[in-house]
């Protein structure tokens, strides 16, 4: 961290109810840390506690421009913490408590939007309880349980003596699909160590990415490949019943007819599964090559049978959305079953078809900073809703500093941190959200590179 | 040519600050609010922390320190007999205080553990206070008179129009008017926006308003038509209208821009821009019958203005060393008062 930093950092502590925020706060309180913090929760109003200060609220949700809901920030903590910071020699740390219900966004973006918070406060991370045994209540159909897990950079997974083994071991796995930035710490009764919700560094992404270093492993939007040699004529792709309705599937030429090729087709075939899809029904033939993004759809029962027809014979490479296993599906040729000459598998892009996401590129590179900016800020025009959270560290041509940035919806703090030095320049971003799209996001950023 | 110009210029050799203070002190707090009793006689000073001090106005010399609010006062507003002095704070009260003697008259409950606003009618009969949404009316006793209905969020600010009859809040919303003689609001000026603050002409004619989204909106009271200027760098917190209710000061920037109010209002001119800070500016202030204009900054500039042919000219300025806390012209406007947030206070002739 910048050892010039002079702002009094906040820690925001979102759950839902009964989740164990309280427990936590009081133990933030008792414990012997050795520094003054003041607590803005909802509960009850200001009291003292030894050393520490607690301020009762009101949640006041603000719209800053007509309508905008990326805007909305809350008017009761601008007012307490400008007040705080008159008096910022007596405080060390500042904990803010949300409602069980809360959106996070708003008391984020409250730290973003405000001049006066922006110079004093600097916002080190967001801090969610989990009621282990509970979340599963709320998880599927509660947009705040969502936003809540997925604004968070630290995750209690609390209340873990109610709750088997297993069962968190599916919970851990299901919350990971949603943010992989954030640190999961199971606890009882919230008891967890001081510096792992206190002085995170949400800012830091170095650390964030210490936590998980398969995040930033690519993902793709399909499971399998597999590679063909295969002849002028007709082929049948046959699937069994299989545990989904339908199927993603590409077929793609190998570029030059070569099997070197395979990293270019690859690239190919995540920018055909991001085109719309074009269902194919039983008995179809296949749409072949590029951006043709086939839906295979199954009969309900029993075998279905799809057409590949090669009009130039060579290799080609055959992508599904799942494993041909799951369906037992295999292609046929006039008289014999066809092996693939090479397969492969890929790590599927959601487990669970989650509709919040976390989405890491890394790109080697330098960007050029114009293009840069005209393309965030259009990202963040258009997608500004869907991206709850994003942070990054870039390398900028002619820049000898990091580039750091993070934000919420469309709010975007980016400045220069420190020089790169001996560390091998790079580029890693991470974005959490509702329904992004890894391929068009890695196409934006890989587009302002400097050529 | 102006001196901002000179200064720019010249950097070798910046010219000494030229305002002389006639007296200077320092207080153990981060000033919240700088008043000045109407006879001139005595400075109020509030800290952040609690205490308010009254300063001798002439020499400095302290008159009276006075408890205040524990946890912090949040702001202080004089009787017109030089002699109540009103304070609210973050101990949930409304306290009278008797500055002859520096004992405390009154004690009322504000009706939420924050009270931020107060303030004395122009003929010192009444008192308005602001808690949260929660709106108080008492007379000098420490009587309530009346508990407004709540307004609909947070109140950012209270202002009494020039003859006492109607008084302005500012909320989440727009401001609504009240009057001492009727429980219900008067009228509403709606807007979808969070207003922070707000200062009416001194003829009674506009209600200016700063708000978060970095606007300043002004409403024609009578008619209800209202103007909204953007284009500002941060929030508007500071307004002043010149006596003559010709000129609004509108801060929210490192610039400060000035609305000529005259003939058919501000609208479609092109304002008058004061240049010369470094930093945001926090404090406008017009005297109260003269033509003076002080801009006090996070640069820690103190400087005093006058509009000459549609320009600014910079009359005399003073450095602080940490931001500029607050101003306060004397009633006769012959001194200026500023404090910064170290505490140091500073009283200069004009």
């Amino acid at each position: 961290m910048n050892t010039l930093e002079t702002r009094v950092p906040v820690t925001v502590l979102t759950g839902f109810l009964g989740a164990g925020k309280t427990t936590l706060l009081n133990r933030v309180l008792t414990e012997n840390h050795g520094k003054k913090i003041a607590v803005i929760e909802n509960e009850f109003g200001e009291i003292g506690i030894d050393n520490d200060l607690v301020i009762g609220a009101e949640e006041e949700i603000f719209e800053m421009n007509n309508g905008c809901i990326c805007c909305t920030v809350r008017g009761d903590l601008i007012r307490i913490l400008s007040h705080l910071m008159k008096r910022r020699d007596k405080f060390d740390y500042i904990l803010v408590e949300t409602t069980g219900m809360a959106d996070p966004g708003p008391v984020a973006q409250t730290f973003y939007v405000d001049d006066d918070m922006q110079e004093k406060l600097l916002l080190d991370g967001i801090v969610t309880v989990v009621d282990a045994k509970h979340i599963w209540e709320h998880i599927d159909d509660s947009d705040e349980a969502k936003e809540q897990v997925a604004f968070a950079d630290v995750i209690l997974l609390n209340k873990i003596d109610l709750v088997a083994p297993e069962d968190l071991d599916r919970l851990e796995a299901r919350i990971k699909s949603m943010n992989r930035m954030a640190k999961i710490c199971r606890t009882r009764d919230a008891v967890v160590e001081m510096d792992k919700i206190l002085n995170v560094g949400g800012f830091n992404l170095d650390r964030a990415l210490e936590i998980d270093p398969k995040f930033m492993e690519p993902e793709y939007p399909f499971e399998w490949s597999g590679i063909y040699e295969l002849n002028t004529g007709t082929y049948e792709w046959v699937m069994g019943e299989g545990p989904d309705p339908a199927m993603g599937a590409a077929l793609l030429p190998l570029a030059n007819n070569g099997l070197a090729a395979k990293e270019a087709t690859l690239m190919e075939a995540v920018l055909t599964f991001s085109e719309d899809e074009q269902a194919v029904q039983a008995g179809e033939t296949l749409h072949l090559g590029k951006g043709q993004h086939n839906q295979l759809v199954l009969n309900r029962k029993g075998e279905t049978v799809f057409n590949f027809v090669i009009q130039q014979p060579g290799y080609y490479m055959l992508f599904t959305e799942h494993h041909p296993d799951e369906f037992d599906a295999h292609l046929c040729g006039t008289d014999a079953v066809l092996v693939p000459l090479e397969t492969r598998e890929y790590k599927p892009d959601h487990e669970h078809d989650e509709e919040v996401t976390s989405v890491g590129i890394t790109l080697p590179g330098d960007f050029h900073l114009e293009r840069l900016n005209g393309w965030l800020g259009q990202l963040l025009r258009e997608h500004g809703l869907d991206i709850f959270r994003m942070k990054g560290v870039l390398s900028v041509r002619g820049w000898d500093d990091r580039f750091v940035f993070q934000g919420v919806h469309m709010l975007f703090d980016g400045r220069p941190d420190r020089p790169w030095g001996n560390e091998q320049r790079h580029n890693k971003m991470v974005f959490i959200g509702r329904n992004l799209d890894r391929a068009a996001l890695e196409e934006g950023f890989r587009a302002c590179l400097v050529s | 040519m102006s001196r901002v110009m000179m200064r720019r210029r010249d950097k070798r050799k910046p010219p000494q600050p030229s305002l002389k203070a006639i007296w200077r002190t320092h207080i153990d707090d981060h000033p919240i609010g700088l008043a000045w009793s109407p006879d001139g006689k005595l400075l109020a000073v509030a800290g952040v922390s609690g205490p308010i001090t009254l300063f001798n106005g002439a020499d400095g010399a302290v008159q009276h320190k006075l408890p205040g609010h524990t946890l912090g006062t949040m702001a202080i507003s004089w009787h017109k007999d030089s002699r109540l002095l009103a304070s609210v704070g973050l101990d949930g009260k409304v306290r009278l205080w008797d500055t002859e003697t520096g004992t405390q008259t009154s004690e009322m409950a504000g009706g939420a553990s924050w009270v931020e606003r107060v303030a004395f009618s122009p003929a010192g009969d009444l008192l308005v206070s602001a808690a949260g949404r929660k709106l108080r009316l008492w007379n000098t006793s420490g009587e309530l008179n009346y508990e407004y209905p709540d307004a609909n969020s947070t109140i950012t600010d209270i202002k009494w129009r020039y003859d006492g009859k109607q008084f302005a809040i500012s909320a989440y919303n727009g401001v609504v008017l009240y009057g001492p003689a009727k429980a219900e609001p008067l009228h509403r000026f709606e807007w979808q926006g969070s207003t922070l603050t707000l200062e009416w002409s001194p003829d009674g004619k506009y209600i200016a308003t700063g708000d978060q989204d970095s606007t300043v909106h002004f409403w024609l009271v009578d008619s209800g038509q209202d103007l909204q200027m953007w284009g500002y760098e941060t929030k508007v917190l500071e307004l002043a209208w010149s006596f003559n209710s010709r000129y609004l000061a509108t801060g929210g920037g490192t610039q400060a821009v000035i609305w000529d109010c005259s003939g058919k209002g501000p609208e479609n001119t092109r304002p008058l821009m004061l240049e010369g800070h470094k930093h945001l500016i926090k404090h406008l202030k017009f005297q109260r019958r003269g033509k003076l204009l002080a801009s006090g900054g996070n640069d820690g500039l103190l400087a005093i203005w006058r509009i000459k042919k549609k320009k600014l000219v910079l009359l005399a300025d003073a450095v602080f060393k940490t931001p500029i806390a607050g101003l306060a012209w004397s009633p006769d406007d012959r001194y200026i008062a500023a404090s910064d947030e170290s505490g140091t206070l500073s009283i200069a002739a004009a």
